[in-house]
């Protein structure tokens, strides 16, 4: 499993990976509906297989390094939660290594929110955007910006399978300044 | 023929032709339900004595064993009001809507009356409904209804289309009448059979099995036959003597033989065993209807000499043949050939069938028993079999002409020292019938509320049905219903469960009672009722609703799509399988597709409120709020007592700025169900917006009592307190407020509002 220690303000070192994606009830998959784009890739693995739901295709760039993918929604969403499913045995100098979040409004204002070194991960890996604060449980932002500085064993290119992004759960209640919590409450604001 | 026959009843020749054989067997495996047999043998028939009669018997085959493709083409193109009512069937089971109405409406005989009466009316109904033609479809289901006011489906639709009379009116004295004038009239033809019978002027004309069997292949109404002889000789000639024997015509349910036809057929012999065979005609067909008055009139002018005839005649007729086929055989055929009204509930009918048949039984058994007296009660049974049939049948017939009739027949009765014994009878039909209505005053009237939403009056209506009728699993059904539709869902599952205890088999508002289970998050029972619904009937859509709310509720909207999904392939025409798939599209976020939903939901049911309410809401989510607020109108149109519809659209007013407005709406919600705490939230919120901030807090110090462990009641009050620089008291309810465990979304705005509690107020989106 995925084990974070705080070294340091911003750099946590990650091991391991889930095969399986397991991921909290009060989160929802956010990227369904933003617009991805990659710096490069190779025909044939390009973008659409980090989307795909299959651990077999691969998206593997084509250039210098950073390799970027990039996330732009439609407006600003709350993010909570970034998770890539990568796999040294199978890609071993593919496999990425550090990799910086940022996010800002567009490409004009990136801002790196968190790093992480990934060391021989075998799976899904899960990168939390929190801070510390509790204020500051999500980041809110048009576009997410996930880079692969380097891979493991020097190797230039890179190979991702799988990203998933995640953001709380909506209200399900529209213009509610709070979810409700009690049983009358949920009832009776639900008309099925 | 029949009289030669007659003669030789004592003989011992056979004479039973091929036709006859095969019609029997037949109709005989039709009453055991081998439908496979009786398609074969049918198949035969049809081969060796193509008719069309034998065509319709086999299209009722096929009708009965759910092949309507093989009845369609069998009938295609046929002009017999039956035939036409069994392919409009057909049709209408193969989804060929256009097809079945012109069967049933010509377009080239814009005033040609509608075949079969009753059903035929309601078939029309249902095929103006589902093409949308909705006045139409409720003028059918009416006149349904005054040709048969026991023909319940009818009314069942016209409540669905909020169309529907009081159930004290339409169940009411004119039905009784109506009820009591078909009975009447079956005995009238019993009498004026026998007097035909016997007379030799009429006899010819009468008994001629041929004959009749000509006039109803042309349909005739007003029968040849009766204008020969003036007397009024018709479908119902054969109204016969099984009626005389015993069975009251107009009680075909009821083994009481009745008095008054014993003593008038003068001959004491033992009909009752006959009972339910001897009834005379099935149902009557609108052709033999029309015969009615005409009879009825003659009799009245022929009393005198009738009544003698009557007695001779009778005790003639009925010495010579006590189980003697011609009457019954006689009005079965006649009944049988003009058409007999057929049950219809729109999904085919077992009914139908049974006529053609029951007419062939009618001719070949004729014969049959003439013959082989002692064997009479075996042919009897047979026709037991289908006139059960045709008795059930009957309470869905029409009889067109019956209204002519009465005044005839109470006439008539009246004159005929005999006949004052047939009032009798009558009025012990009145009170069957009169128990009947009074039964369907109470469900009519129950269920019409319920459509209407009217869901307490209802529940009390049910309430003054007797005990063994309301514990039932159709009315506990409808209580179940109505409780959820007052959101009183601990009530709705306690009458939902009552009614599985009752019929575990029913499928009848377990969908209903699967989102009951739904909303009091019972995920245990909601699974158990989903297994048990899919193994009753894995083709039903109510099953498959019920496990895609089973998923839904486990927030796996996508496979609660799925199971919705295969709802609407099984039923398309199931309306709540397509709101709940809007449901599930809303909660994938899918809003195309939800609106898509929805709105097929409306095409199917323009009352389905809460498919408008689904619109409203996407709408409301899109921040499209002029439509949100229309669409919440139309629901609140249709059910106008829902608090949850009526919060909805104050919240819809106040996102369009119209406070005032918005708080009005509050205060009606707040007042439709006291029970219901989101109007004064929500009150309390425009408040604030309208900066009344001590109104608001009144408010929300009051909901605190009726809710007090609603996390965003305090966290509200919190907020509300801090816009009012009330530190402390902010600072105690947005603990309050984070004790009760908020989602993580609302932990972190209120963590950082405590934050900032001390720091200049900021912009708050949310306020």
């Amino acid at each position: 499993m995925a084990t974070e220690s705080s070294e340091g303000e911003e750099e946590t070192k990650l091991m391991g990976g889930n095969p399986q994606l397991v991921v909290d009830g009060d989160l929802r998959e956010m990227a369904k509906n933003a617009a991805w784009s990659v710096s490069s890739c190779k025909p044939g693995n390009g973008v659409s297989a980090l989307r795909d739901d299959n651990y077999e295709t691969y998206w593997q760039s084509d250039g210098a390094q950073p390799h970027l993918v990039n996330i732009q929604f439609q407006k600003k969403v709350k993010l909570q939660l970034v998770a890539l499913y990568v796999d040294f045995n199978l890609d071993e100098s593919y496999t990425p290594s550090k990799i910086s979040i940022r996010a800002g409004d567009g490409f004009h204002n990136l801002k790196e929110i968190k790093t992480v070194e990934l060391v021989k991960p075998t799976g899904w890996v899960y990168i939390s955007l929190s801070g510390n604060d509790p204020r500051e449980a999500f980041v809110n932002t048009f576009m997410l910006q996930i880079g692969v500085l380097s891979n493991h064993l020097n190797g230039r290119d890179t190979h991702v399978r799988q990203i998933k992004v995640y953001g709380p759960q909506p209200n399900p209640i529209p213009l509610q300044p709070f979810q409700f919590t009690s049983t009358e409450f949920i009832t009776y604001s639900i008309l099925r | 023929m029949i009289l030669a026959e007659k003669q030789c009843a004592s003989f011992a020749s056979i004479v039973v032709t091929m036709e006859e054989v095969l019609i029997d067997s037949v109709q005989n495996s039709l009453r055991h339900l081998l439908y496979h047999n009786a398609i074969f043998m049918c198949e035969r028939l049809c081969s060796e004595f193509p008719s069309e009669t034998n065509l319709q018997l086999l299209a009722a085959c096929y009708l009965q064993s759910n092949k309507a493709y093989s009845a369609y083409h069998i009938l295609k193109g046929t002009q017999m009001p039956q035939s036409r009512y069994l392919f409009a069937l057909s049709c209408f089971q193969m989804d060929l809507l256009n097809e079945a109405e012109v069967a049933l409406c010509p377009s080239n005989e814009p005033n040609a009356e509608v075949p079969n009466g009753a059903a035929g009316h309601y078939l029309l109904g249902l095929i103006y409904r589902f093409t949308d033609r909705l006045k139409n479809a409720a003028h059918q289901f009416n006149q349904a209804l005054s040709k048969d006011p026991l023909l319940w489906s009818a009314y069942e639709e016209l409540c669905k289309l909020g169309a529907a009379g009081e159930a004290e009116s339409v169940f009411g004295e004119s039905a009784a009448e109506c009820i009591h004038k078909q009975y009447l009239s079956h005995h009238v033809g019993l009498q004026s059979d026998d007097h035909s019978v016997v007379s030799s002027r009429q006899v010819a004309e009468s008994v001629s099995p041929r004959q009749l069997r000509q006039l109803h292949s042309n349909n005739i109404k007003g029968n040849s036959l009766n204008n020969n002889n003036g007397t009024a000789f018709s479908g119902r000639v054969a109204a016969s003597q099984p009626n005389n024997n015993g069975v009251h015509a107009g009680t075909p349910f009821y083994n009481t033989p009745s008095p008054m036809a014993m003593q008038l057929s003068g001959v004491s012999h033992s009909p009752p065993p006959i009972g339910r065979n001897m009834l005379p005609n099935g149902p009557p067909s609108s052709s033999v209807c029309a015969d009615v008055s005409p009879r009825s009139t003659v009799k009245s002018t022929l009393q005198a000499p009738r009544r003698k005839f009557v007695d001779e005649g009778k005790l003639r007729k009925i010495s010579g043949r006590l189980f003697s086929d011609s009457g019954p055989r006689r009005s079965t055929r006649l009944a049988g050939e003009s058409g007999p009204v057929a049950n219809n509930n729109g999904n085919g009918t077992n009914h139908s069938s049974k006529y053609p048949s029951i007419s062939k039984l009618g001719s070949a058994a004729f014969r049959s028993v003439t013959v082989r007296k002692g064997q009479s009660w075996s042919t009897e049974t047979i026709n037991e079999g289908l006139r059960s049939d045709l008795d059930d049948t009957r309470s869905n017939t029409t009889t067109t002409s019956s209204g002519s009739s009465p005044p005839h027949d109470a006439r008539s009765c009246e004159h005929d020292g005999s006949m004052a014994r047939a009032s009798m009878s009558v009025s012990k039909v009145a009170s069957g019938a009169l128990d009947v209505l009074s039964l369907l005053k109470i469900m009519g009237e129950g269920y019409r509320l319920s459509c209407l939403y009217r869901c307490q009056d209802a529940l009390d209506v049910f309430m003054q049905l007797p005990h063994k009728h309301y514990n039932t699993g159709w009315v506990l059904s409808q209580v179940g219903k109505a409780h959820f539709e007052l959101v009183d869902y601990l009530e709705a599952e306690r009458a939902f469960s009552n009614a599985r205890l009752a019929s575990p088999y029913s499928l009848e508002g377990m969908d209903i009672y699967s989102t009951v289970l739904y909303h009091l998050k019972e995920d245990m029972m909601l699974s158990y009722l989903a297994q048990e619904l899919i193994s009753t009937d894995r083709l039903a859509p109510q099953s498959w609703c019920a496990m895609g709310n089973c998923y839904s509720m486990q927030k796996d909207h996508e496979t609660a799509l799925k199971n919705f999904q295969r709802a609407v392939q099984l039923n398309s025409r199931f309306v709540y399988a397509h709101t709940l798939c809007g449901h599930e599209y809303v909660a994938l976020e899918d809003f195309e597709n939800g609106i898509r939903s929805y709105q097929n939901a409306l095409q199917i049911d323009a009352r389905h409120y809460n498919a408008w309410h689904g619109l409203a809401m996407i709408y409301l989510r899109q921040e499209k709020y002029e439509f949100s607020k229309h669409h919440f109108q139309r629901a609140l149109n249709i059910n106008p007592r829902s608090s949850v519809i009526i919060s909805y659209l104050g919240t819809s007013l106040h996102a369009l700025k119209r406070n005032e407005e918005a708080l009005a709406m509050m205060d009606k919600a707040i007042i439709a169900d006291k029970k219901n705490p989101l109007p004064m939230y929500q009150k309390a919120i425009i408040l604030v917006t309208m900066q009344e901030f001590d109104d608001a807090l009144n408010v929300l110090q009051e909901l605190k009592e009726y809710a007090p462990h609603e996390s965003s009641v305090y966290a509200l009050m919190g907020k509300i307190y801090k816009r009012c620089l009330m530190y402390d008291m902010a600072m105690l309810h947005f603990g309050l407020a984070l004790d009760l465990k908020p989602s993580a979304t609302d932990v972190a705005t209120i963590k950082a509002a405590i934050e900032k509690l001390h720091m200049p107020d900021e912009l708050e989106d949310n306020l």
